[in-house]
């Protein structure tokens, strides 16, 4: 957000330094060239046939399209001016209301104010009540992209998304620079270092919207698929490693799931045994919390029974599934209470949660194990609601043809 | 534009007013409730490997370092690291199942798995030399994958239009519709039955022909591939 905002700024300034000299300046050639023309046309007459003043003034004039863009871009500094001075207001209305300090109220506290004051069960997130700084709700616009006499800087000025076109073009070059690295190392009979080659396994390429942010320009979803075809081509190349950076500036690294860094030290209860208590495990609509006991027997407590709780053998399955995956089915005590949902939501609410409390009593290779194996994952899918005008979440009515 | 989602009236006020903080959590616990919630996982989700010679496989070849940086699924419902556990057995189960009642349809499939028990250890007993008790497969499951090995199709006919006429062309079959088409014929065969025989019984029988090479779903595969043979000549108008 701040660094959103920072980059705004920036544009919209540097423009304006760059062209309020010029413009100053230009009023006064202007009125150079105004007492000029006076002179000409009062009394020498036979000046004209020396100098041509039409073009002189011509040439250092301001072109049409720099007026209009400096207009645009003093009218859109003020319109986010005003715009951040009614979102400090609100931001201190929204501190006062929430009886807290203006001064350190910051946009998480903003968030958690307008979700508490302005509760919305509107479906979609986007449609619910907001307050962003406007940096955000309103998107950054280009510096200019043409010098004072209307000349585009831009060698793709005329494409209309130069910034676009100009990281095809990148891509293209890379591509071929590669084909040519390709054929020396063949020609040298050189042996590429296997640990040079690049490992782009745990990253995604940017998103539409982030790509779009970076350019600073909008791209269609075509124009997308393209710079992903673009790009996985170049990356698919034996040499690719050359262009690391230039790859990775595309790319997003993957949330790691550092199961490892905040595992719970177990609990003592009077009689010194280990305990450790999982609570919020949630699968589809069933919510518990899940006790383990270390030194035990594989007793199993679910709401007062035993593993029959379940009375199909499915649901029982995937609650002994984390205890003999790490082989503690007879080493800890499961106690666990849960409510809501059928047997496969309570079912895998359990086996979530037991799985997330046997991180106390594992070591290192079977922690790892158990992530491979994705017990450590929240399962965080929800039944999809039906729409309307179809019978279900997907399903449509029969096709008629009439 | 914005405006009205910067300005906060004073109802708002109040309601924070009358309302305790606990209240307060409570009223945000229960708007995330309803929130909607992605219906399934993104694609960069790796599939788990959940069975441990599955993982022990993976370290051999050294790819557990590539996988352990991705995030993983968690294993669906069905699925355990049990001993018990079998991915055609699984596979069958949900082909068997009617209208989502998977309990009726596990139970069938496991009773069936006991009448074939039964039968074999019957001819175990039966059997009097030991190569020939020897020959005799007791383990249910056995016989199950057997019976779908026996029962796979190598070679399938697609009915290809050529000049107004109708041409069954044979053609190769990939693995995963060979599987279903063997599924499906032992179920096939094993439903058209008396309606005083149940099901596990029968379906028991045919688990048992079929992994003995006989018996109808057998003969169908083979009416297949002979009709494939025959029609040989036509095998050009797949791609002409």
């Amino acid at each position: 957000m701040f660094l959103c905002y920072n980059k705004m700024s920036f544009a919209i300034k540097l423009t304006l330094k760059q062209a309020l000299p010029i413009a100053s300046r230009s009023s006064i050639i202007l009125q150079n060239v105004y007492n000029y023309s006076s002179k000409a046309t009062s009394q020498d007459n036979f000046y004209n046939n020396f100098t041509d003043w039409e073009t002189l003034s011509k040439k250092k004039k301001v072109s049409k399209a720099m007026r209009a863009y400096l207009e645009r871009a003093k009218e859109h500094d003020e319109f986010m001016k005003k715009q951040q001075f009614e979102y400090n207001i609100g931001k201190r209305h929204l501190a006062n209301m929430m009886g807290e300090d203006p001064e350190t109220f910051t946009q998480k506290d903003v968030d958690r104010a307008v979700e508490y004051l302005f509760p919305s069960g509107i479906y979609d997130r986007a449609a619910r009540p907001l307050m962003k700084p406007p940096e955000e709700v309103f998107p950054a616009r280009k510096a200019a992209e043409f010098d004072e006499a209307g000349w585009p800087h831009h060698f793709l000025f005329y494409t209309g998304k130069p910034n676009f076109f100009k990281l095809l073009y990148d891509i293209t070059e890379n591509i071929q620079d590669l084909y040519k690295y390709g054929d020396k190392v063949i020609r040298k009979k050189e042996v590429t270092d296997e640990k040079l080659l690049l490992n782009i396994t745990g990253s995604v390429w940017l998103t539409k919207d982030q790509l779009e942010q970076l350019l600073v320009e909008t791209v269609t979803d075509l124009e997308y698929d393209n710079f992903k075809l673009a790009m996985d081509r170049l990356v698919s190349l034996p040499h690719s490693h050359i262009y690391k950076d230039f790859i990775e500036k595309f790319r997003k690294p993957l949330a790691t799931q550092r199961f490892a860094l905040e595992i719970p030290k177990p609990s003592y209860d009077e009689n010194g045994n280990a305990f450790v208590t999982t609570y919020e495990c949630l699968r589809k609509k069933a919510r518990g919390d899940v006790t383990i006991k270390s030194p035990g027997t594989g007793k199993i407590t679910i709401n007062g029974q035993d593993l029959t709780y379940f009375e199909d053998t499915q649901s029982r399955e995937q609650v002994i599934f984390p205890l003999i995956f790490t082989g503690m089915q007879d080493k800890v005590d499961i106690v666990c209470n849960i409510e809501g949902g059928g047997p496969s939501g309570q079912s895998g609410a359990i086996r979530w949660g037991i799985a997330w409390g046997l991180r106390s009593f594992v070591d290192k290779d079977m922690l790892e194990a158990m992530q491979l194996a994705g017990l450590l994952t929240r399962d965080h899918r929800r039944r999809e609601r039906k729409k309307p005008g179809q019978p279900g979440a997907r399903k449509k009515p029969t096709w008629k043809r009439r | 534009m914005s405006n009205f989602r910067y300005k906060v009236g004073p109802i708002a006020k109040c309601v924070f007013q009358t309302q305790s903080p606990r209240s307060n959590l409570w009223c945000t616990l229960m708007q995330y409730r309803f929130y909607p919630r992605p219906t399934s996982f993104p694609d960069y989700f790796q599939n788990p490997i959940f069975r441990k010679e599955d993982q022990a496989k993976l370290i051999e070849s050294n790819e557990l370092t590539k996988l352990a940086a991705l995030p993983v699924k968690p294993p669906a419902a069905y699925e355990t690291s049990s001993v018990y556990h079998d991915p055609l057995v699984s596979k069958l189960i949900n082909h068997v199942m009617k209208m989502g009642n998977k309990k009726l349809a596990r139970n069938l499939v496991e009773k069936a798995f006991e009448n074939i028990k039964r039968i074999q250890i019957e001819r175990y007993h039966l059997a009097t030399t030991p190569e020939e008790k020897a020959k005799v497969v007791l383990n249910p499951k056995d016989i199950l994958h057997k019976a779908v090995e026996n029962s796979k199709p190598l070679l399938q006919l697609l009915p290809i239009k050529r000049g107004g006429i109708t041409y069954q062309v044979p053609g190769p079959i990939t693995e995963k519709r060979s599987l279903f088409l063997a599924i499906k014929w032992l179920l096939e065969a094993t439903n058209d039955k008396e309606r005083t025989i149940h099901f596990p019984e029968q379906f028991a029988w045919e688990l048992l022909d079929a992994a003995n090479n006989t018996g109808k779903v057998v003969k169908r595969k083979q009416d297949i591939h002979r009709q494939c043979e025959a029609n040989r000549a036509y095998a050009h108008y797949r791609w002409q």
